[in-house]
């Protein structure tokens, strides 16, 4: 190395190191260079078609179990009754939030778009357990039993009013007892002792026809605790 | 201090039945305790402005949980120091591992002995002040090594091998660097050093305005001193990135506390040194202290020297925060090819500078144009 080139050297230190003070003292003094979010105190504005947790408006909700199919991950799982006016009844609604991967798929497939991306992202939990969104606070068995009661008194009143109109005979007495036998089975999982308003005993049809509905979200159950 | 004792005895009459030399021990003990606290506070508040600073230059925000703006997390982190439980490797060399970090401690905090804080506040005016501070400093190689050994850890023995090549190197263009100082007040003692650039020329009456060799010599020693007490641009016995924490990765609460304290005592002994040397130390310009009532010409002067000092250490900081660190080889080509001969030749301009122009420097040769 000729001396050239070690003065050269020399120069070429001490002016990038200049150079490179120059640039943090000039982060350092100015403070609108901070970058810092402070997070619990102050929050980053949400972008619009941002995908938070996911929140069903039961009340729209038809439940057309679309978003169960489409689930990728299945974290999506409903039941429902058919109700006295022929329209489907949810029983429960859960959505295992800690398995959403938040594609947004079910958001999309959603017919009544009674299911939405919000823009929440705050949650912690203890257990996986507290990771299963409710929307639906009531417990399963109640509203089916309770529907079934409806269906049951529907029936009952178009029974009533068969008879009392046509009075046929057998053909449209024996319409009602078919209908409740549906109802009938939803009570029978939930607690025997609500059964007394299908005034009819449940007969073979509809305890097989009970056994449907209870069965599934057992499955479902059991592969959650397996997870 | 035995002076001091002496006055003391003298002026208070209820001290006169005690003997001298009970008087001398109680004041050190005294003085040493005061040194320390001071000690102990700035490394305490400066390992917070280091990452106040750090958080600025990166374009963050620093501590700001611990009191009002986090200006109580330096306590935070020292009661959390002191509770943690003190690990010793099963495999380590116990003896050692536990010796390692007095020895850092003493190394950096002996040296606040010849500290000039002001006309007459220095622990013991030394007469081969410099002398005594490079040679005490050195003691931390030996805690660094042995640390490093002791650990039975692989990146700690590389860490302590690298420190201990480091500091022994950069000793070297340390005291040459300084030595100007010496020359040209014709004394090791950092007093004498302090008083040679007083004047009445005021700013221009420092060492670093004196030739321009003097000038690159302040430089030189910053340079060189920055890497004898390891700090990032030269920080390769704790580099983090490669040796996860170097030499210390295997200590945990005080003793780890004392690695981190020495460190913060380096550099203050670094910017106590090139302002003593260089800067006028408790100089104040175009006034002289000496002349004011001892409390108020003492007053002053540590409060210029502090503030010269601390604006030394905040440039520290900002290099540290700006140059990313070194290779291995880089740092030996550094030191020997190029720190080396510099200090050498800027030594011998000096010598030929004194010589020549009989000790007077450029602005007392201008002043005197002047009359």
């Amino acid at each position: 190395m000729g001396l050239k080139a070690y003065m050269n050297d020399i120069v070429e230190a001490v002016v990038t190191t200049a150079k490179g003070m120059r640039i943090t003292a000039r982060y350092g003094v100015d403070p609108r260079e901070e970058v810092t979010l402070q997070y619990p105190e102050e929050r980053w504005e949400i972008p619009e078609g941002y995908r938070g947790f996911l929140h069903n408006d039961i009340k729209t909700c038809t439940a057309c179990t679309m978003c169960v199919k489409t689930c990728p991950v299945d974290c999506i799982s409903l039941e429902s009754v058919r109700g006295a006016d022929k329209r489907m009844v949810l029983a429960s609604y859960d959505i295992n939030i800690g398995r959403c991967m938040y594609c947004g798929l079910c958001v999309e497939v959603c017919p009544p778009k009674s299911l939405k991306h919000t823009s929440g992202y705050e949650m912690a939990s203890v257990t996986r357990g507290e990771l299963i969104l409710h929307f639906i606070a009531e417990d399963a068995a109640e509203i089916k039993a309770r529907v079934a009661r409806q269906v049951a008194e529907a029936a009952a009143k178009a029974a009533e009013v068969a008879k009392a109109g046509a009075q046929a005979g057998p053909e449209a007495a024996e319409v009602p007892p078919s209908g409740t036998a549906e109802a009938a089975g939803a009570q029978a999982s939930a607690k025997t002792a609500e059964v007394p308003l299908s005034g009819t005993k449940p007969s073979d049809v509809s305890s097989e026809s009970a056994k449907a509905p209870v069965v599934e979200p057992k499955a479902a159950k059991e592969g959650e605790n397996k997870e | 201090m035995e002076a001091l004792a002496i006055s003391l005895v003298n002026a208070v009459p209820l001290l006169a039945g005690v003997p001298l030399w009970a008087v001398t021990l109680l004041l050190m003990v005294v003085v040493a305790a005061v040194i320390l606290v001071f000690a102990l506070t700035f490394e305490g508040v400066g390992s917070l402005v280091l990452r106040k600073v750090a958080g600025d230059i990166q374009a963050r925000i620093g501590p700001n949980r611990v009191g009002p703006n986090g200006m109580l997390q330096f306590l935070a982190d020292g009661v959390k120091l002191v509770l943690k439980e003190d690990l010793i490797p099963a495999n380590a060399d116990r003896l050692l591992f536990k010796l390692a970090p007095y020895f850092a401690f003493v190394g950096s905090f002996a040296a606040f002995v010849v500290v000039p804080f002001g006309v007459g506040l220095i622990a013991a005016d030394l007469n081969i002040g410099i002398y005594y501070v490079m040679a005490v400093t050195s003691l931390v190689v030996i805690g660094v090594l042995l640390a490093g050994w002791s650990s039975n850890n692989k990146w700690a023995l590389l860490g302590g091998m690298r420190a201990a090549a480091q500091i022994v190197s950069y000793e070297i263009p340390v005291g040459m660097a300084l030595i100007p100082a010496v020359l040209i007040a014709g004394s090791l003692s950092l007093q004498d050093i302090v008083r040679s650039q007083s004047g009445l020329l005021g700013i221009f009456g420092w060492n670093l305005f004196h030739n321009p060799f003097t000038f690159f010599s302040f430089f030189l020693y910053f340079t060189a001193a920055q890497a004898e007490t390891n700090q990032t641009p030269f920080d390769l016995p704790e580099a983090e990135s490669e040796l996860v924490s170097g030499y210390n990765v295997e200590y945990s609460g005080i003793r780890f506390g004392l690695f981190f304290l020495s460190e913060f005592g380096d550099m203050f002994i670094v910017a106590t040194l090139s302002t003593a040397c260089f800067l006028g130390g408790w100089n104040v310009p175009f006034f002289n202290a000496g002349t004011l009532p001892w409390i108020w010409g003492n007053l002053f002067s540590l409060g210029v020297f502090l503030a010269k000092a601390f604006t030394m250490v905040l440039i520290m900081m900002w290099v540290r925060w700006t140059l990313p660190r070194l290779r291995v080889d880089q740092l030996m080509r550094m030191a020997w090819k190029y720190l080396v001969p510099l200090t050498f030749v800027n030594l011998l301009g000096v010598s030929l500078w004194l010589l020549v122009f009989k000790g007077k420097g450029i602005p007392a040769m201008i002043a005197s144009l002047f009359g």
